[in-house]
C-alpha cells in the first residue's frame, strides 16, 4: 500500500512523539497537532488521507474537531483515540463521522491495521464500487443478488441481502446500531435493536460455520457491528477475552 | 387508699393548728358570754378555713373537736359533755353534719385544684425539658449534655441513663443510692423499679417491644406519676439521636464511596495515557528492526506487560462503575456453551498448572443475557476458581439447562471457603484472609457478579455440598471443593425459533 500521510493530534506530546516515531518506521508519513485549533489549521494548510484524534482534550473536543474535518474534507479517514470504555463515546465518535476507534491503551499492531483499513476503504471509495464483493469464503453478487459460500449459493430474504451487502461494503468498519437501520431499512428507523439483531441472528446462521461464535459478523460490544474479511492480514482478530 | 406516713404526720400538724385556733376562739367566745347560734357559726367558719387546706383528715378532726367545745361550754349543762335536751342533741349533730358534708366538699375541690396545678406543672416542665432536649444538636448529644436538662428542670439529685444498643451508661448529678446500679439491675431484671426509701425511681424503655435501655431518676418529686413519662421521652430522644447518627454514618459512606470511584476512574484515566505511550514505543522499536533476538524479546516483554496493565485498568475501571451504577443488561441470545469454551480456552492460557474442563450437554445451550456482562461475571468466576486453588486443582465449568434457567456452575478442588466467610464472600470489599495472602484483588468482583446476576433475573450463590444433586455429582471434582452456581433465563425454544 503506497504510504499516506497521517496527522496525529493528542495533547500528550509524549504519546506522540511515540506515536510519531513508532507510525514512521511503519511506513506513514506523520505530522503532529497539539490542539483542535492546530489540527484545523494543519488541514487547511494540507490534506491528509488520515487523522489519528484523541476524543478528549482540553479546548475543542475530539468530536468537535471530528464534525469540523468532516464538513470541509468528507474522505478523509479519521480514527478517534477513545480513553474511557464508555460505549457512548464510540457511538458518539461515528454518530461524528469518524471511520473507526481505538481505546486508550492500544497496541501499535491494532492501530496499525485500523488505519490500514480505514485507508483502504476512503480509497477505494474513490473508484467505482465493485459489483462483486468477497470475503472469506463468501462472494456476493449485488447486480444478480446472489450469495456463494465455497460455491453453494445461499438464499436470503431481500432485507437479510441488503443488510449483508451493506455490511461487506463497509467491511470492518464499526456500524453502530442506528446507522444499520437507517442504512438498510430507511431514515425513519433507528431505535429498533431487536428487530436488527434477529436480523443478524438469522444472517449468522445462515452464514457463519458456527453463529455461536462468529467470524464474519463480529458484535461490537454496546456499539453495533463490524464486518471482518476473514481472509485480510489486517482483519480485527476474532475478540477473545481479556488475558487477565 | 391509706394515706402515706408523711401525709398522716401533715394531717397532725395541720389539726393540731386547727385546734389551736378552735381553742382561742372558744376562749373569747366564752369571756364574751356569746351563745351556741354564734358560737357554732364562728366554729364553722374554722372548719371551712381548715378545709381550704384540702386535708380532709385534719379538717374532719377539728370539726368533731369543734361539737365537743360546743358542748362543753355553749350547752347545758356547762362543762360536762352530756346532753340534757333534745334540741341541743339535735343542734350538735346537725352542726357536725353540716361541718363535715362543708369539709368534705371544699376538701376535695382543694385536693382536685391542687392535682390539677401539679399536673400543669408536671407537664410544663415535661414540655420545656422535651423543647431542650430537641434543640440538641443530635450530632454532639452526648450522655452527659442529654441528661442535664433532666436535672435542671425536675430538679432531681441525680438521673442516669442505661444505652443496651451501645452498652454505655452516663450519669448526672451526684448519687448517693448507687444510680448507675440500680438501673443496670433494672434493665438485667427486665422491670421498672420503685424505692420509696431512697425515692429512686427507674423506667425500663421499649422499641418496637424489645426493651432497648433504662432511665433511673433520683429525688424525683411526684415520682410516680413523672418517670413513666419521663422513660417516654427518653427513650424518643434516644432513638432520634441513634437515627440521626446511622444516617450521618450511610451519608458519610455514600460520601466515601462517591470520592473514591472518582479517583479510581481518574487514576486509571491517567494510567491509560503512559501505557498508550509505552506501547507505541515499544511496538515501535519492534517495527523499526532489524532486532537481535534477545533485542525483540525485550520488546516483546515490555509491550506484553504493558497491555496486561492496560487490561487490568480497564477491567477495574469497568467493575468500579459496575459497582457504582445500576446495571443495565442489553439482553441478547448467548450460547453460555461457547461462551464456556472460550474461558477454559482463555485461562487454560493463563494458569497453566491448572486443569479446566467444561462439562455441558452437547448443542446450543442459549440464555438470555447480556453478552459482555455475563463473560464479565463468568470470568471473575473463573478466575477466581484458578487464583484461589493450588497448584494441579481441577477446575470445571458445567452448564446445566433447567426448565426456563440455565445453571452455569464454575467449581475448583481444594480451596474450602471458611464457613465463618461463607456469607461475606459475596460483600463489597470483603476479601477472605487466605485471599489476601494468595492473591491480588478488589475485593469487588464476586459482589459486581452477583449484582449482575440479580441485574439478569438471576442468582449467583455458593453452593454447599447438600445442595447439588448426588446423580451428577461424577461431573465435579471432590470434596473440599468450592462450587459457585450462576443461574440466568435461559431462551425459549420458541423465541429462538420465532424469530427471522
Amino acid at each position: 500500500m503506497p504510504s499516506a500521510n497521517v496527522l496525529v493530534v493528542d495533547d500528550e506530546a509524549s504519546l506522540r512523539k511515540a506515536l510519531r516515531a513508532s507510525l514512521s518506521v511503519s511506513g506513514f508519513l506523520v505530522a503532529e497537532a497539539g490542539s483542535g485549533d492546530e489540527a484545523l489549521e494543519a488541514l487547511h494548510q494540507r490534506v491528509f488521507e488520515l487523522v489519528l484524534l484523541d476524543i478528549n482534550m482540553p479546548g475543542l473536543s475530539g468530536i468537535d474537531i471530528c464534525r469540523r474535518i468532516r464538513g470541509f474534507s468528507p474522505h478523509t479517514g479519521i480514527v478517534m483515540v477513545t480513553v474511557r470504555d464508555f460505549e457512548e463515546d464510540k457511538v458518539r465518535a461515528l454518530e461524528a463521522g469518524a471511520d473507526d476507534y481505538v481505546t486508550k491503551p492500544f497496541r501499535l499492531r491494532e492501530l496499525i491495521a485500523r488505519l490500514h483499513a480505514v485507508l483502504r476503504r476512503t480509497r477505494a471509495f474513490e473508484s467505482a464500487g465493485p459489483s462483486v464483493l468477497t470475503a472469506g469464503e463468501l462472494e456476493i453478487d449485488i447486480p444478480k443478488r446472489r450469495l456463494t459460500r465455497r460455491g453453494e449459493e445461499i438464499h436470503l430474504s431481500p432485507t437479510e441481502f441488503d443488510l449483508l451487502v451493506f455490511l461487506m461494503k463497509n467491511v470492518g468498519a464499526p456500524l453502530t446500531h442506528t446507522k444499520l437501520l437507517r442504512s438498510v431499512w430507511g431514515p425513519e428507523y433507528g431505535g429498533e435493536l431487536e428487530y436488527l439483531r434477529s436480523y443478524i441472528r438469522m444472517l449468522r446462521k445462515k452464514i457463519e460455520r458456527n453463529p455461536a461464535s462468529p467470524e464474519y459478523i463480529l458484535t461490537e460490544p454496546w456499539v453495533g457491528y463490524r464486518f471482518r474479511n476473514p481472509s485480510d492480514p489486517d482483519s480485527p482478530p476474532v475478540p477473545a477475552e481479556d488475558e487477565e | 387508699m391509706w394515706p402515706r406516713p408523711g401525709d398522716l404526720k401533715r394531717s397532725a400538724v395541720s389539726a393540731l393548728l386547727g385546734a389551736m385556733v378552735l381553742a382561742a376562739l372558744t376562749f373569747v367566745s366564752y369571756r364574751s358570754h356569746l351563745d351556741f347560734s354564734i358560737a357554732s357559726l364562728l366554729y364553722l367558719m374554722v372548719v371551712v378555713v381548715q378545709s381550704l387546706s384540702g386535708d380532709f383528715l385534719a379538717a374532719a378532726a377539728v370539726s368533731i373537736l369543734a361539737v365537743l367545745c360546743l358542748d362543753y361550754f355553749f350547752t347545758q349543762p356547762l362543762f360536762s359533755l352530756r346532753i340534757a335536751s333534745t334540741a341541743d342533741a339535735a343542734a350538735l349533730i346537725s352542726f357536725l353534719a353540716t361541718a363535715l358534708v362543708i369539709t368534705k366538699l371544699v376538701s376535695r375541690a382543694r385536693a382536685e385544684a391542687t392535682s390539677a396545678k401539679l399536673q400543669k406543672e408536671r407537664l410544663d416542665r415535661l414540655y420545656q425539658v422535651s423543647q431542650q432536649l430537641l434543640m440538641l444538636d443530635p450530632d454532639d448529644a452526648t450522655g452527659e449534655k442529654f441528661l442535664e436538662p433532666f436535672q435542671r428542670i425536675f430538679g432531681v439529685t441525680a438521673v442516669c441513663i442505661f444505652d443496651a444498643e451501645t452498652g454505655e451508661t452516663h450519669v448526672v448529678g451526684d448519687s448517693r443510692h448507687q444510680l448507675a446500679e440500680r438501673v443496670r439491675d433494672a434493665y438485667i431484671m427486665g422491670r421498672d423499679s420503685d424505692d420509696p426509701n431512697t425515692g429512686v425511681a427507674v423506667r425500663l424503655f421499649q422499641t418496637a417491644s424489645k426493651i432497648t435501655g433504662a432511665v433511673g431518676f433520683e429525688g424525683l418529686r411526684d415520682r410516680a406519676d413523672a418517670a413513666g413519662p419521663l422513660a417516654v421521652l427518653t427513650n424518643l430522644l434516644l432513638e432520634r439521636i441513634q437515627e440521626f447518627r446511622k444516617a450521618s454514618a450511610a451519608s458519610a459512606a455514600a460520601q466515601v464511596e462517591v470520592y473514591r470511584a472518582a479517583i479510581l476512574d481518574a487514576l486509571a484515566h491517567e494510567f491509560k495515557t503512559p501505557l498508550a505511550t509505552i506501547l507505541t514505543a515499544a511496538g515501535g522499536i519492534r517495527e523499526a528492526g532489524p532486532l537481535t533476538e534477545d533485542q525483540s524479546e525485550m520488546a516483546e516483554t515490555v509491550e506484553g506487560e504493558a497491555a496486561r496493565l492496560g487490561r487490568l485498568t480497564s477491567r477495574l475501571l469497568r467493575v468500579a462503575r459496575l459497582d457504582r451504577d445500576e446495571v443495565k443488561p442489553r439482553m441478547e441470545t448467548v450460547d453460555a456453551g461457547s461462551l464456556a469454551d472460550q474461558m477454559v480456552a482463555h485461562y487454560a492460557r493463563q494458569f497453566r498448572d491448572r486443569r479446566l474442563s467444561v462439562s455441558r450437554p452437547g448443542g446450543l445451550m442459549e440464555a438470555s443475557a447480556d453478552p459482555e456482562l455475563l463473560r464479565l461475571a463468568l470470568s471473575q468466576l473463573v478466575e477466581n476458581a484458578c487464583k484461589y486453588s493450588a497448584p494441579g486443582a481441577s477446575v470445571l465449568i458445567s452448564i446445566e439447562p433447567r426448565p426456563g434457567r440455565m445453571a452455569i456452575r464454575v467449581s475448583n478442588s481444594g480451596s474450602a471457603i471458611p464457613s465463618r466467610e461463607k456469607r461475606l464472600i459475596f460483600d463489597r470489599f470483603y476479601r477472605g484472609a487466605e485471599a489476601r495472602q494468595y492473591a491480588t484483588g478488589s475485593g469487588l468482583g464476586l459482589y459486581v457478579a452477583r449484582k449482575i446476576a440479580l441485574a439478569h433475573g438471576g442468582t449467583l450463590d455458593l453452593e454447599t455440598r447438600s445442595d447439588s444433586s448426588p446423580s451428577d455429582s461424577s461431573m465435579r471434582p471432590p470434596n473440599d471443593d468450592v462450587t459457585f452456581c450462576l443461574e440466568i433465563p435461559a431462551v425459549q425454544e420458541e423465541e429462538v425459533h420465532a424469530v427471522g
